[in-house]
């Protein structure tokens, strides 16, 4: 086996890397069967990255130019991302509109983003270049480039020779954003390589030696490129530790979730992540009699992250796949955020699932809280209450991180930033405790709606809501998520409306329904009408949506039918 | 709706995916809004569909899908 060479200095360097140290390993891309398509070694990525950043440096990309990419998972995503690092870029990957109904809704967003982070150019399917000019979007209108087009370039002469310091933008990965607008989190070129490295020493712990030690190995991942567990923990993870990577579409598996694991029977020695929500819909979707014929003995590491671990579904999936060989010790929760590039805390003792009970006095929270760890190498994580100070083991506060994987702040937005960075250290929003040394989660920021591995900012759906009511003066439209069944969460809207607007009811809960599900694609836990006033909020007029959810879980909220 | 037999395969998919029972669901009802047919979900409708009715769904036909009458005049047009 290769020894680890030092770690290269930035991306770039762990691309060319990876070509170089495990020339025999690479990328398997499957068809939307889970069968093998096509694979590349490293050395192939690594050339194809290369003709790809010469053609986007011939189409005029300059140093530090933002580059959107909105593709579904393929060669040319993998090649337009590395291609656009290798010509000296900076690479925003965007979701791609996918599923039914009109890309229009997915498309907005995406020009808003584009906007705002000025971006030189946004490479996409051939199919959207229509809907964007037909929905006249300002920013993509000018700088939308068919996949197709690109690839018809000739490649320009030959690449610079690029060196660029650790704290230089590797690249930007979007979340969502209290504005709307999801925020461009600047990933340096330090943290990208010091994440990976470092998530490939915590998953090898229990075996005594690094990820990059093991005999040849496989990463199975179904997960979107755009978000960082498909990115940073998919391909450059796979890339920096010599993994091979076998790749399927996000589509492919929520399509037919017995696709990842049939993947995971066949590839041998595997590591494979998913949110909670892939575990929970593979108990939902593959009968009993579909699990025969599985084989999961091979899956040494499955990563559970990216949402709140819910331990019933680690313990339910491990029960059901047994008989198909799945060792519970293999089930490894972690935690992270895109801020902290992907990973701040990781299971590194590969014992299984450990909880410990939610601590006394604690307000609200799962009864049982999985550990999702200790901190990763060369990063500290504390526990901090309201006033900034920091509380002992044991406590309940927000999660507080500080390290070589955090990201440098949001890409233009000091006020932002500012808020997020406080004397030094990241402020996650998330709240949790410390014990032993490892960290309990027991709430994801407030603020944010997890919905089927979904990020969705409430005002969202609140200003949805207002559009169709024309609430927002002196009405208000309070939103929150509640538990639905295997489901996991699910929106509640409550709309104030005006007296005597019982006639309009029907109509307003069927707008609001109907525009929530085609611009994002999301069915509601529940609509509810109240009388203006009824929603609580602070004295300076804001939605207390935590008290109101308590109220609408305790049934004090009182409801106005249509014939009121 | 005239109901060829694809589309009363389709019917079933989309009552079967939706939880639902296939009288129930009329033409005007929205996937999303009135069936809680989410992301997740729209893909298994997806795959579920191109195997009943033994086609490959491009997007841009899944792009036009919003309403159970637009699944039924899609699976109509197969014959």
């Amino acid at each position: 086996m290769p020894e680890i060479e030092a770690e290269p200095a930035h991306l770039i360097g762990a691309i060319e890397r990876a070509s170089t140290l495990f020339p025999e390993r690479g990328i398997s891309l499957m068809d939307r069967r889970g069968r093998l398509a096509e694979k590349r070694s490293y050395p192939q990525v690594l050339e194809s990255a290369q003709a790809a950043a010469r053609r986007l440096l011939r189409r005029g990309v300059e140093a530090g130019d933002r580059v959107m990419i909105c593709l579904p998972t393929s060669w040319s995503w993998i090649e337009s991302w590395l291609g656009t690092v290798l010509a000296g870029g900076v690479p925003v990957a965007v979701s791609p509109p996918e599923g039914l109904g009109s890309p229009s809704g997915v498309l907005g967003r995406v020009d808003g983003v584009a906007e705002r982070i000025e971006a030189s150019l946004l490479v996409c399917s051939d199919r959207l270049l229509a809907p964007i000019h037909e929905h006249r979007l300002e920013t993509l209108s000018t700088i939308a480039t068919p996949i197709g087009e690109l690839e018809e370039l000739l490649p320009g002469a030959s690449l610079p020779r690029l060196d660029p310091a650790p704290e230089e933008v590797a690249f930007l990965q979007l979340t969502s954003g209290s504005t709307g607008v999801p925020r461009a989190v600047m990933i340096p070129h330090r943290a990208a390589v010091h994440n990976t490295i470092a998530c490939g020493e915590a998953i090898g712990r229990p075996l005594g030696r690094p990820v990059w030690e093991w005999e040849p190995s496989s990463l199975v991942s179904w997960l979107p490129l755009y978000h960082d567990m498909g990115l940073v923990g998919g391909i450059l993870f796979s890339m920096m530790n010599g993994l091979d990577l076998v790749l399927v579409s996000p589509r492919t598996f929520l399509g037919k979730p017995r696709t990842w694991l049939e993947m995971l029977s066949r590839v041998g020695p595997a590591i494979s992540p998913a949110p909670n929500f892939g575990y929970q819909l593979c108990l939902e979707r593959i009968a009993e009699e579909e699990r025969a014929g599985l084989d999961l003995s091979q899956w040494q590491v499955a990563l559970l992250g990216a949402e709140m671990v819910r331990p019933e579904t680690v313990r339910d999936f491990s029960a059901a796949f047994e008989s198909s060989g799945f060792s519970p010790l293999s089930a490894r929760p972690c935690y992270g955020l895109a801020e902290g590039t992907l990973s701040v805390t990781f299971d590194s003792a590969g014992t299984g699932l450990r909880c410990a009970s939610l601590p006394a006095g604690a307000e609200e929270g799962p009864r049982e809280v999985p550990s999702v760890g200790e901190p990763l190498m060369d990063t500290r994580v504390e526990v901090v209450a309201a006033d900034g100070s920091r509380l002992p083991e044991g406590q309940i506060g927000e999660v507080i991180v500080r390290g070589p994987g955090v990201f440098l702040g949001y890409f233009r937005d000091e006020e932002a930033t500012a808020q997020a960075f406080r004397d030094g250290w990241l402020h996650t929003g998330d709240l949790g405790f410390l014990r032993g040394g490892e960290l309990y989660l027991t709430g994801r920021s407030k603020e944010i709606l997890i919905v089927r591995g979904q990020n969705i900012m409430p005002h969202e759906l609140e200003w949805i809501a207002e559009e169709v009511a024309e609430a927002g003066g002196s009405c208000r439209v309070g939103c929150f998520s509640i538990p639905a069944g295997a489901a996991g969460e699910l929106p509640v809207i409550v709309v104030e409306v005006a007296r005597g607007a019982g006639s309009s009811l029907a109509h307003l809960d069927r707008e609001i329904r109907s525009r929530v599900g085609r611009r994002l694609s999301l069915p509601l836990a529940d609509l509810v009408f109240v009388q203006r006033g009824k929603i609580p909020k602070t004295t300076s007029g804001k939605v207390q949506r935590r008290e109101l959810r308590a109220r609408y879980l305790a049934r004090q909220l009182e409801r106005l039918h249509g014939d009121e | 709706m005239a109901m060829s037999e694809k589309t009363d395969k389709a019917l079933q998919v989309l009552a079967r995916v939706s939880d639902k029972d296939g009288a129930g669901l009329t033409p005007e009802m929205e996937l999303v809004a009135d069936l809680a047919i989410d992301s997740p979900k729209a893909l298994e409708l997806l795959v579920e569909l191109e195997e009943v009715l033994e086609v490959e769904i491009s997007d841009e036909d899944a792009a036009r899908m919003e309403t159970v009458a637009d699944v039924l005049a899609y699976a109509g047009r197969l014959g």
